[in-house]
């Protein structure tokens, strides 16, 4: 699936939507930056001005395919990467800094390739997810080895970053003795300390209590103030949507939808849904639904009423209303496909 | 490609959950450690202070002190033979010395250098930074040898004297120096080339050097073992060394070359397939 249009090698502008194809369709579903009147409008899936573009990128282990076809761009501020588990996600922040090599398309990073030019490593910056931090190192040593591979010179700037995360007061202790959140925030100051342009950063709030929480987003966001492209990936909604106002969506390895958290929440809001109703009144409750142009089709079984509605929204303002009319009486109303996965999957549709 | 730098990091905005840790510009909060404030190194220094922190836990030195421990029983062991005590000594140091404690030491530490760290996952932070891997594989290679240098050669060392050769250990000292060198390296290689790279370490001692470099001299003349072998044959005739020497393999200071040249083509193509590599996370 081709989700958005190609760049053409060599151009500096960034590319705008076609008329033609699903997979664009999906985009303008979401698109969040329109343009000027009369022009056609901004991909939501690139950035006027980009550090990191990503083109075509397909990415397999194997039989197992992690990224395809993804074409997409990061500018300076904070980006949400989004995703269900497997989506794609890693791979493609390890491909942004050259940990990875793309087996079709190509990541630029500042104009380079971040896995072929060493000198990319000196503006780009991971916070990799997993805790694989050097265990016999202390915070403060962690730091530091970070920041003289880099070649800095001021040698109080470990120690600052420290603070800026929390951690120097623990700074002498191993890292391996630190909870999952403490090892997260010691490696957020590693990446601090090497001053970079493009931070990466994979589930860089797993772990943190939500006083943490709360820190780290405003980091991460004067991070972004200051015009450095932070990219950061999660699979909790709610966490992005604080974090950054461009996402990217992924799932199953493709780029599902961009754009602002409000128009992907209205794409997620009008995606079609299956509700289950129990209720004594069954067949009377579902007489009346089926009558209903927001519901699609009605199953009933014993007590049970599932409905199918594309548009749940409004389903959830009518179906107590219906209830009250015939007189059937609640027990139990739940979705029945409310799943992070499952959400993002109709995103694909 | 130049890369125009942007500002220090934000000075308000601190996950301020810890007493002081409000302030990020408080350099004195750490002022009582020894690191705080100090000087920051060079790239080479840190990889190799590195090395030597990071990549030898408690339990790998385990591992190389109880084959060096190994070392001085053999040298005991000598004493304890009818025969005489250059007889005793040269037998011990082939097959015990040369063939058992350098390989497991070496294999130990230069495991840990390198491959050790790309399975742990812990590879990426140094890969990840504008460092050259010429570097990174010198430092890690260095570091892995400075552990030898000061385990291992004492080791053979002590277990000469021990043995009752003392004339021996300067021999000794400059076989198990240079026989080290050419080790790490071997093994930083294959911890870059294998992804089991202890497994392959074994299998090129065990099966390569011991059981094809025993019979076949071509093998011999690029195994570590026989060549730092060679280098206490060729140097220490007149004290049992001369039972110790071999035909078609070079021995005395042509050793010594030769196992400067393994060490100098295991860095190279270390190097090299470290451009290529892909580390992982510890959890891929």
């Amino acid at each position: 699936m081709a989700v958005t249009d190609r760049v053409a090698p060599g151009s500096d502008t960034p590319p705008r939507t076609t008329s033609t194809g699903p997979a664009v369709a999906t985009t303008a579903v979401v698109a969040g930056t329109a343009g000027p009147a009369g022009a056609p409008a901004l991909d939501p899936a690139f950035v006027p001005d980009p550090t990191v573009e990503v083109r075509g990128a397909s990415v397999w282990f194997g039989q197992k395919v992690a990224l395809t076809d993804v074409t997409c761009s990061f500018g300076p501020g904070v980006t949400g990467l989004l995703g269900p588990n497997g989506a794609g996600k890693t791979t493609l922040m390890r491909a942004m800094c050259g940990l990875l090599k793309l087996n079709e398309g190509r990541v630029t990073v500042v104009g380079a390739d971040p896995h072929s030019d060493r000198a990319v490593q000196a503006a780009v910056t991971l916070v990799p997810e997993d805790e694989a931090v050097p265990p016999a190192l202390t915070a403060r040593r962690l730091v530091r080895y970070t920041a003289a591979l880099h070649r800095v010179t001021d040698r109080s700037l470990p120690d600052r970053c420290l603070a800026t995360v929390g951690l120097v007061d623990v700074a002498d202790r191993k890292v391996g003795g630190f909870s999952k959140g403490m090892r997260q925030r010691a490696k957020i100051a590693a990446a601090l300390v090497t001053n970079p342009r493009v931070l990466v950063l994979d589930e860089p709030l797993n772990g943190a209590d939500p006083v943490q929480r709360v820190a780290l987003i405003e980091l991460f966001q004067a991070l972004g103030r200051q015009g450095r492209t932070v990219v950061v990936s999660s699979h909790v909604l709610n966490e992005v949507e604080r974090l950054a106002t461009r996402q990217i969506v992924l799932v199953r390895g493709r780029l599902a939808a961009a754009g602002t958290h409000r128009a992907i929440r209205d794409a997620l809001a009008d995606r079609p849904r299956s509700v289950l109703v129990r209720t004594p009144a069954a067949r009377a409750l579902a007489r009346s639904l089926v009558a209903l142009d927001t519901v699609r089709g009605v199953t009933v079984d014993g007590p049970t009423v599932v409905v199918s509605s594309e548009r749940a929204g409004e389903l959830a303002a009518q179906l107590p209303v219906v209830a009250r009319d015939v007189g059937a009486r609640l027990h139990e109303v739940r979705p029945l496909d409310d799943s992070l996965e499952s959400t993002f999957r109709e995103l694909l549709r | 490609m130049s890369v125009p730098a942007p500002p220090p990091p934000p000075a308000g905005a601190a996950v301020a959950n810890t007493p002081g840790g409000g302030d990020p510009t408080a350099g004195a909060a750490g002022a009582g450690s020894p690191d705080a404030g100090r000087a920051l190194p060079s790239p080479f220094l840190a990889v190799l202070d590195y090395t030597l922190r990071a990549c030898l836990p408690a339990k790998r030195w385990w591992g190389v002190l109880v084959p060096c421990l190994g070392a001085v029983l053999f040298g005991y062991l000598g004493t304890l033979a009818d025969v005489s005590t250059e007889r005793a000594f040269a037998a011990v140091a082939e097959e015990g010395l040369f063939g058992l404690v350098v390989p497991l030491t070496c294999l130990v530490i230069g495991d840990a250098v390198l491959g050790a760290d790309i399975r742990a996952g812990t590879f990426p932070l140094t890969w990840l930074s504008p460092v050259s891997f010429r570097t990174i594989v010198i430092g890690r290679w260095l570091g892995g040898w400075l552990v030898a240098l000061v385990t291992l050669v004492p080791a053979l060392a002590l277990a000469t004297a021990v043995a009752g050769v003392p004339e021996g250990i300067g021999p000794i000292v400059l076989a198990g120096a240079a026989g080290s060198a050419a080790y790490i390296a071997l093994f930083v290689m294959l911890g870059v080339l294998a992804r089991r790279a202890a497994v392959w370490s074994l299998a090129v001692v065990f099966l390569g050097e011991r059981l094809l470099g025993g019979v076949l001299s071509g093998i011999a003349q690029l195994s570590p073992m026989w060549e730092a072998q060679q280098v206490y044959a060729g140097l220490a005739e007149d004290h049992g060394g001369t039972r110790l020497l071999r035909d078609g393999t070079p021995h005395g200071w042509s050793a010594v070359i030769r196992l400067v040249l393994i060490m100098v083509v295991s860095l190279a193509v270390a190097t090299r397939r470290l451009r290529r590599l892909r580390p992982t996370g510890g959890d891929d």
